[in-house]
């Protein structure tokens, strides 16, 4: 019998491997539910009017778990996994691909910032009521932009246990405020109104559907773990299922709650009145106030996570670019000490510094104009991204040969994308609603054009590429594998394990 | 006195010691590099160590052994052992990675046994760690000044020294080499690294990606 003998290297290596729970954190810890929950939902409701907030964020949790199962399935065959673009590489060539890229950091890059407006202001909210300081939100933004920067170039990600511990109290206080909102109707009964499907084909629902989309940006992180975990196969695929169910539930069921505490009739109201302090004072009343004390830090702890995974997100990206030479390879350097990538964390925390003092000069809405229009336009842009990466899982497996069924190579991915084709169409046709703008607001086209630039201008710089650097043009995609491209036929796709 | 070793090899300069030193402070011996990329650029060492044994080959990104009489190197024989023993995996990635999990404490105990490094303990009572600081500061600091000085120079490296240089490009450290100096510098390390015999540049493609890789899904604690 050859395997008599015990598999020593196997079992070296598979010391520390992640199982389905942890990657399950890393991923809904990023995409920090009460940052959804307290942030996101109730500026929804606000700013766009709509009532069918819950109802989005369940139909997006079955159209992202649609989309999973051919983004899963075309992960364990690709290198570089963890990049959207890189899917867009390989399925719709390299042009789209440089194009997906600058989508990406684009995308990301708002996601980020946008962040800041929801951490200065609650922040500064926070230690104004508390401790009477006279604080704006603006100073808040920037101590928080400081520690991120450091933590950053410092290349330190919020500890696993940490953010395991935070993770199940912000869980923990959710469920227990949507219990508390539950059983406190208004007007003493409960009204599923919010959760009806006929929202889906209410006016605004595009609107909506993207706010929900912007909650889920970070779940498609879970295939950068893959080759970390101790089953490949099962463990991303599982794991990937679970955050998109677990986190489409725990948003509809709290959107709705908050709806049911409110009336639904009453919601959008209340949410423009309450802003974020929306779910903290409807159960204020039924609680202790350490309770809800607790609650509020949990709330900041939440947006502070989500703002360094997403500037993590950043440099890597800019490594990985860096490291393919599609931008300037200076880029693909790391901090000798630290490993991290020193020149992408500094360039992102300096745009992230650059817009603050803008805001902060123009004196704008930090919850609207900075929290909500900026996440949901990086929202947008990871929409449109998940659009392509899901046309691209098509093209990629009619073009290799493979062992996948019919299901997961071909009519799921069709089906995934179609529906976010769908959702991208009825997005940008609802824009203005989304920005709680005028329909003939220049505003409703100039954050959707901005990714039509980014897009083109990658797609120009990956021809001049082909043309000038062939070297380089033959390495896209390849990410930290870029080394090996100028020896070798690229290793592009893997037999899965 | 020295504790171990062959009276035959203790002249002969390695790969991964002369990568060890490089990769450390010469006084204090702090590490100049990150962990990750430390360790891999020893398990690294410690392959190209057999390459240069004539006992493993590079292919593509396989390795693949080519002659399993055992070395007189106690640690190269124990790397080859296992490379003998495990004829199932031979992808370079997988062995950089199985490799680096030892890689640091078992080169480090070899130059130890040679005299060459004296553990120390530091930090405080709550981190407490092993540091192996260089018995010869001299000796410790050759391989950077001669590094350094050659390509300040634009001399070109012997194979010893190209072999060297290829782990620290791959491994991104670099910059200690070429600190100060302008990009005419570095284009000629990168010349001359591509230089290297193609089994060995295969072996450093390879390293690249996994530090890279290090990079792209780092996660603290």
């Amino acid at each position: 019998m050859s395997h008599s003998k015990p598999d020593t290297v196997s079992a070296v290596l598979a010391r520390g491997r992640l199982g389905i729970p942890s990657v399950v954190f890393f991923v809904i810890a990023a995409a920090a539910p009460l940052t959804v929950i307290a942030g996101g939902a109730t500026t929804g409701y606000a700013v766009t009017g709509v009532t069918g907030i819950p109802v989005a964020y369940l139909l997006v949790a079955a159209v992202l778990a649609l989309f999973a199962v051919g983004y899963v399935a075309m992960s364990r065959r690709i290198v570089n996994a963890g990049a959207f673009y890189t899917y867009v590489t390989r399925g719709l060539g390299r042009p789209a691909g440089v194009g997906a890229a600058m989508v990406a950091l684009l995308a990301y890059n708002a996601m980020q910032i946008g962040l800041y407006g929801g951490a200065g202001a609650v922040t500064a909210a926070f230690l104004n009521d508390r401790y009477g300081w006279q604080l704006t939100w603006w100073i808040c933004a920037l101590a928080v932009w400081a520690v991120v920067t450091i933590l950053g170039v410092a290349r330190i990600d919020l500890n696993g246990r940490v953010l395991a511990v935070v993770l199940l109290a912000e869980c923990v206080a959710a469920l227990t405020f949507d219990a508390i909102m539950i059983t406190h109707p208004a007007d003493g009964q409960v009204s599923f109104d919010t959760l009806a499907p006929t929202h889906v084909f209410a006016a605004g629902i595009g609107a909506a559907l993207v706010t929900a989309i912007t909650g889920f940006v970070g779940f498609e992180g879970t295939v950068v773990f893959s080759e970390e975990t101790k089953d490949p196969r099962r463990t991303v695929a599982r794991a990937t299922y679970i955050a998109v169910a677990v986190t489409g539930l725990l948003y509809g069921l709290s959107a709705w709650a908050m709806s049911v505490a409110t009336g639904p009739d009453r919601i959008v109201d209340a949410a423009r009145t309450d802003g974020t302090d929306l779910l903290f004072n409807l159960v204020s009343p039924y609680l202790s106030q350490s309770v809800i004390t607790v609650a509020r830090i949990l709330f900041i702890t939440s947006l502070f996570a989500a703002l360094l995974s997403f500037h993590h997100t950043v440099a890597r990206y800019l490594f990985a670019l860096g490291r393919e030479r599609v931008l300037p390879a200076l880029f693909g350097r790391t901090s000798r000490r630290t490993g991290a990538p020193k020149i992408g964390s500094l360039v992102q925390s300096g745009l992230a510094f650059a817009v603050l003092v803008g805001y902060a000069l123009a004196g704008a809405d930090p919850i609207v104009h900075l929290f909500f229009w900026i996440t949901v336009t990086g929202g947008l842009g990871v929409l449109i991204l998940m659009t392509l990466t899901s046309a691209a899982v098509i093209g990629f497996f009619a073009r290799t040969t493979h062992t996948e069924g019919a299901w997961r190579s071909a009519v799921a991915p069709a089906a995934a994308t179609i529906a976010l084709g769908g959702i991208l169409t009825v997005t940008l046709r609802e824009f203005a609603t989304l920005l709680g703008v005028k329909p003939d607001s220049p505003l409703r086209w100039a954050f959707p054009a901005a990714y039509a630039v980014a897009a083109l201008l990658g797609i120009a710089w990956a021809l001049t590429l082909r043309a000038t650097n062939p070297h380089v043009y033959a390495a896209i995609g390849l990410g930290a594998d870029s080394d090996t491209g100028t020896l070798r036929h690229p290793d592009l796709i893997r037999q899965p394990a | 006195m020295r504790a171990v070793g062959s009276a035959s090899t203790q002249h002969t300069v390695r790969l991964a010691d002369e990568f060890f030193y490089l990769a450390h402070d010469d006084r204090s011996g702090r590490l100049r590099l990150f962990e990750s990329a430390a360790a891999y650029g020893l398990a690294a060492a410690l392959l190209a160590e057999l390459g240069w044994e004539r006992r493993i080959t590079f292919e593509s990104r396989y390795v693949r052994v080519t002659n399993a009489a055992p070395p007189k190197d106690w640690l190269q024989h124990l790397v080859l052992d296992r490379l003998v023993a495990e004829p199932r995996h031979t992808a370079t990635r997988t062995w950089l990675a199985f490799l680096a999990e030892t890689a640091y404490e078992q080169v480090a105990t070899r130059m130890w046994q040679l005299g060459y490094l004296q553990p120390q303990q530091t930090g405080r009572w709550w981190r407490q760690r092993t540091v192996y600081v260089p018995a010869d500061m001299n000796t410790a600091a050759w391989s950077w000044a001669r590094l350094s000085h050659q390509l300040r120079n634009y001399q070109p490296l012997s194979a010893f020294d190209v072999a060297l240089a290829g782990l620290a490009v791959h491994t991104q450290l670099d910059p200690i080499l070429l600190d100060g100096t302008p990009p005419a510098t570095r284009a000629f390390l990168r010349h001359q690294v591509e230089l290297a015999p193609l089994p060995l540049r295969d072996l450093f493609a390879d390293l690249g990606a996994v530090v890279g890789a290090s990079v792209l899904s780092h996660r603290t604690g």
